[in-house]
């Protein structure tokens, strides 16, 4: 018998994440990978397995508690009897990993603000210096904050309604790191529009109208909105749209999917796609990149991960098959079902949304006929996949029915041009039109 | 018979303002009912209001550009006889009339394209405190300046005939006071020799020692006064008449108007009987008459009472209002009242003066009141050989013809500013008396700088939570903040703590007991929000409140605040230390 200290695996590339539910309680005995806590990153909850068997002594978190990787979990009683683990095996990380990423990030924090040097010259004509109509501040609030006069003015600068800021000092009392905080909150997760200079929304109230029901959004539906938003707003967006025979692809596809069928395996037609999308990667290498954040310098990858867009219930999620080239398309097809599953299930672990290429969205399964998806930034092409159609096409004599896929690409035009664009939706439909091609 | 209607903007929604983006009509032209009278545009969408019935327009009484809501007149019409019988019953034009009071359109600021004499990317019209605060703090911040001052010296009227020049005086009258109550200690002096011209001298060296230094600070910070009235001319210029008529027109790119205000004068008072005063002449200390009439008992009245009482003078004082220094508590301003009781020849509230006829006696001042007659009360008429009238100032507003500039002056001559000083014109800023209460030099001051720095490119608001008021009577009175009478007014819950200045040892060892420091903190928060001081130096004491109010400090803060001993700024912490209920140098009974 022998304590340990339990700690967050590797979970990612995440400064920290929060504790969302707690899946043990002190008295416990649990088993190695028994789930211990679930977490919520950005982009996704999962849970947090146990790396040993034992009985939990102490929590060391508590909900809402941010940890990362590193962090200590909790205290266990680990029975030796059961898996005899030497005793330099425990992974020894230092438990003060947690707070150092939050200082990081109060660092990255204080270098954000945005500083109006008014310029002497121009001093006699600036006249627009009226608050931002954004700004709105609940003047009654703010002579009522609990602010000393500098820190007033201070407020007055950024045009922080003082009403809202939460202060941090003796007796909750503002102070300007407090209104510093404040901004940077708000710019970071406001997106309001102020940014491109358009009045905000107005505030309506609905039920002058008629019965409504306030919904809160998912965590998800806010990150996705706001990831999507900033997506729309700052990539050029251009559509190309196109379309794939894929009628003998079809035929192939059942034909193996029936001699597999004892085997249980399944091929889906999206396999064939992420393989026809690496395919064209390949032909064009410049669909394959991402901008760096100066603007200035174009990252070519010589790696292919293919994300696949997945609705839960819960929003959108964009897990990512890595190394798409090297695997076939049973295992494509496996993984995408598998990946697919553990979205559903909120199982699936950041790292499995990371590092993707290029993403493909399918509605293919639900109908519709064109549509124009959003570039999953920082990748620069995205593929949009709506439902086949039995179509009658002039083969030089006659009208024949064949099996028409339609794809949409759009893509990020400060990187692409279009004439691009429409070379590599041909590639992709002489490649899925037949399949033979991508054996090239 | 024809008889005109009024046209009001119909119900559009709703809108604040609109404004006219178009006007399709002109006196005289013939309209029929529906036909589009002018275009207006909200947030959302143009629209054109119809006129109600066919006629003539007869006046039309707005522009391109106004902001118009419901029920603002837009013109008037004479409706055309034939369909006049109809139309007039079904005018929807005088439904919306009782309800919305007509908005008075802004002005329009006329054009001028004419050359300007001279150029500047500020020009500060009016050289008070106000003014030249501003006038300075923008030139040290890298802006060309132009102050216009309508008189020889710069100052304004705090300078020259107003705090400064009334302070010189008063210090005067203290040690005529003091010395005479130095019986009481044991030392008597003789009756004092008054010299009334050598008294002046020393109030204008005073005012001159420091105009002179203000022309010093304008000419190191390159800031160019000139000498004259300045009127707007347009939204860009002014024109500037020199005493001897010469007239110049300077532009600008902005402008801080520091008009200030004038004292107010009643009609029916002989302003040109020499021996009626205003606060300017009353400090101009002419002679020190044997009996003199104050009408008005605020604090300019009652502080050049406390100079010629100082000086000899038999001093009446008639007030309209029940008590004396309205604003203040009544509790604060009690000791003064207790003390000129006893040493003026009469104090008489609710009173008016009706009439003032000068004779060769004198001026035969007409009394009203319900009390005038009765053995308490003003007799009906009695003989003065000077009146001082300071019933209050009025602003400058409507003086410099703000309207060809296109801001807006409302009816009491007030120039309406947003919280960073800036008029409905937005390159125009106004600050200090003309933009509204209480007029005081220290709250243009801290305005003038917001203004400046606007004009500089900067984000400036001017948020002061607490304007002190000083009386520097004897003894003083300071308040600031929200009074004991306005909190209950508010409906705002208050702890109070009042500390009686004779339990102070440093009150009375100068001879003086009838002090008094309040303070008000704010049940909900605990902060401090209000204080009243009456007493020695209160003038100095009631910084200390300030600086706790605007720092949100509550009782225990300034309880704990160690203060020097013995001194009157204890008194402060005493009374927080009453209001906490820790207070040792008084006995509280422990509320239950």
């Amino acid at each position: 018998m022998s304590i340990k200290e339990i700690v967050v695996p590797d979970i990612g590339d995440f400064d920290s994440v929060e504790v969302i539910e707690l899946l043990v309680a002190e008295g416990d005995v649990v088993q190695a990978e028994d789930s211990l806590i679930t977490v919520e990153s950005d982009k996704a909850s999962m849970e947090i397995p146990s790396s040993e068997s034992g009985k939990i002594l102490k929590l060391k978190v508590a909900l809402g508690d941010n940890i990362a990787k590193g962090s200590v979990l909790l205290m266990m009683e680990v029975d030796d009897s059961v898996q005899a683990v030497p005793e330099e095996a425990p992974s020894k990380v230092p438990p003060k990993t947690a707070e150092k990423p939050a200082q990081e990030s109060i660092k990255r924090e204080q270098m954000a603000p945005a500083k109006s040097t008014p310029s002497k010259a121009s001093a006699g004509k600036v006249q627009g210096h009226k608050p931002s109509p954004t700004a709105k501040i609940d003047e009654v609030r703010f002579s009522k904050a609990y602010a000393s006069p500098s820190v007033r003015r201070f407020a007055r600068e950024l045009g922080v309604d003082l009403g809202k800021v939460e202060g941090t000092s003796r007796k909750n009392r503002i102070n300007r790191d407090d209104i510093k905080g404040f901004v940077k909150k708000a710019m970071s997760t406001g997106g309001s529009g102020t940014a491109l200079g358009v009045k905000p929304m107005p505030e309506i109230d609905f039920s002058q109208f008629g019965d409504i029901e306030s919904q809160s959004l998912s965590k998800i539906n806010k990150l996705t909105g706001e990831f999507l938003h900033r997506s729309w707003v700052t990539v050029p967006h251009v559509t190309q749209f196109d379309e794939a025979d894929i009628t003998e692809m079809e035929a192939f596809r059942k034909q193996m999917s029936k001699e597999m069928e004892k085997d249980g395996i399944k091929i889906t037609p999206l396999a064939f796609i992420v393989w026809a999308v690496v395919a064209s990667l390949k032909a064009f290498p410049r669909f394959n990149s991402s901008l760096d954040s100066t603007g200035e310098n174009l990252i070519l990858k010589k790696y292919f991960n293919i994300g696949v867009a997945v609705d839960t219930p819960n929003g959108l999620v964009v897990p990512v098959i890595k190394e798409a080239d090297q695997k076939s398309l049973v295992e494509i097809s496996q993984e995408i079902r598998e990946l697919a599953i553990k979205a559903r299930d909120k199982k699936l672990k950041p790292s499995e949304m990371q590092g993707g290429c290029f993403s493909i969205s399918s509605l293919g399964g639900i109908g519709g006929t064109k549509f124009t998806p959003i570039v999953n930034t920082p990748e620069v092409a995205v593929l949009g996949v709506s439902r086949s159609k039995m179509e009658p096409v002039w083969n030089g004599s006659e009208f024949e029915p064949r099996l028409i896929l339609p794809l949409s690409l759009s893509y990020d035009h400060r990187v692409i041009d279009g004439a691009d664009g429409a070379r590599f939706t041909s590639h992709l439909s002489k490649m899925l039109s037949d399949i033979r091609r991508m054996m090239v | 018979m024809s008889n005109t209607i009024d046209i009001h903007i119909p119900d559009i929604g709703d809108f604040d303002k609109v404004e006219i983006i178009e006007v399709l009509v002109k006196k005289g032209d013939e309209v029929q009912a529906e036909d589009s009278l002018i275009t207006v545009e909200s947030d959302k969408a143009s629209m054109e209001i119809p006129a109600p019935s066919a006629g003539t327009i007869a006046d039309m009484k707005v522009a391109v550009g106004d902001k118009v809501k419901q029920g603002s007149l837009i013109a008037s019409l004479i409706p055309s006889d034939s369909t006049s019988n109809s139309s007039n019953d079904t005018a929807t034009t005088d439904t919306t009339e009782e309800n919305m009071a007509t908005e008075k359109p802004a002005p329009i600021a006329a054009t001028n394209n004419a050359e300007a004499d001279q150029h500047a990317q500020l020009v500060v019209l009016g050289s008070g405190p106000g003014g030249y605060t501003a006038a300075f703090r923008a030139a040290d911040l890298g802006v060309e300046v132009i102050l216009i001052e309508k008189y020889d010296n710069i100052g304004g009227v705090c300078l020259n005939v107003g705090c400064i020049p009334s302070k010189a005086l008063l210090h005067t009258a203290q040690v005529i006071n003091e010395a005479e109550e130095a019986d009481h200690l044991g030392v008597s002096f003789n009756k004092p020799k008054i010299d009334i011209d050598k008294v002046r001298d020393y109030k204008s060296g005073i005012v001159s020692k420091l105009t002179g230094g203000l022309i010093q600070l304008a000419k190191q910070r390159k800031v160019t006064i000139v000498h004259g009235y300045g009127k707007f001319t347009s939204a860009n210029s002014i024109e500037v008449t020199e005493e001897d008529g010469t007239k110049s027109s300077i532009g600008f790119d902005n402008c801080i108007i520091a008009a200030g205000s004038r004292v107010t004068k009643l009609p029916f008072i002989p302003w040109d009987d020499p021996r009626v005063m205003d606060s300017t002449d009353a400090l101009e200390l002419e002679e020190v008459p044997k009996r003199m009439l104050v009408v008005g008992g605020g604090i300019i009245g009652l502080e050049m009472a406390t100079v010629y009482d100082a000086l000899g003078t038999d001093i009446t004082v008639v007030e309209l209002g029940s008590g004396l220094m309205p604003g203040a508590d009544r509790d604060i301003v009690r000791p003064l009242e207790r003390r000129i009781k006893k040493k003026y020849e009469n104090i008489f509230l609710d009173t008016k003066v009706s009439e003032i006829k000068p004779t060769k006696e004198g001026l035969v001042c007409t009394f009203e009141g319900d009390k005038v007659g009765s053995k308490k009360g003003a007799p009906e008429t009695d003989t003065f050989d000077r009146v001082l009238v300071s019933i209050g100032r009025s602003p400058n507003g409507k003086l410099i013809d703000a309207e060809k500039a296109g801001v807006a002056v409302n009816d009491w001559g007030f120039i309406e500013v947003d919280k960073q000083q800036r008029t409905n014109v937005d390159h125009i800023y106004a600050i200090g008396d003309v933009v509204g209460q209480p007029m005081l030099a220290h709250k243009a001051t801290h305005e003038g700088k917001t203004a400046a720095e606007n004009v500089a490119g900067h984000k400036a608001f001017f948020d002061a939570r607490a304007i002190p008021s000083v009386a520097y009577t004897d003894p003083e009175i300071a308040w600031m903040g929200k009074t004991e009478d306005e909190c209950k007014a508010e409906g705002i819950e208050v702890t109070k703590g009042a500390f009686p200045w004779a339990a102070s040892g440093r009150s009375l060892s100068i001879g003086r007991n009838e002090g008094m420091t309040k303070v008000l903190f704010d049940k909900e928060s605990g902060q401090l929000i209000g204080a009243g001081i009456v007493g020695t130096n209160a003038g100095e004491l009631i910084a200390e409140a300030v600086l706790a109010l605007e720092m949100g400090a509550d009782a225990e803060d300034i309880g704990l605040t160690v203060h020097p001993h013995p001194t009157l700024s204890e008194t402060l912490n005493f009374a927080a230390e009453v209001a906490e209920g820790t207070c040792t140098d008084i006995y509280v009974p422990k509320k239950k």
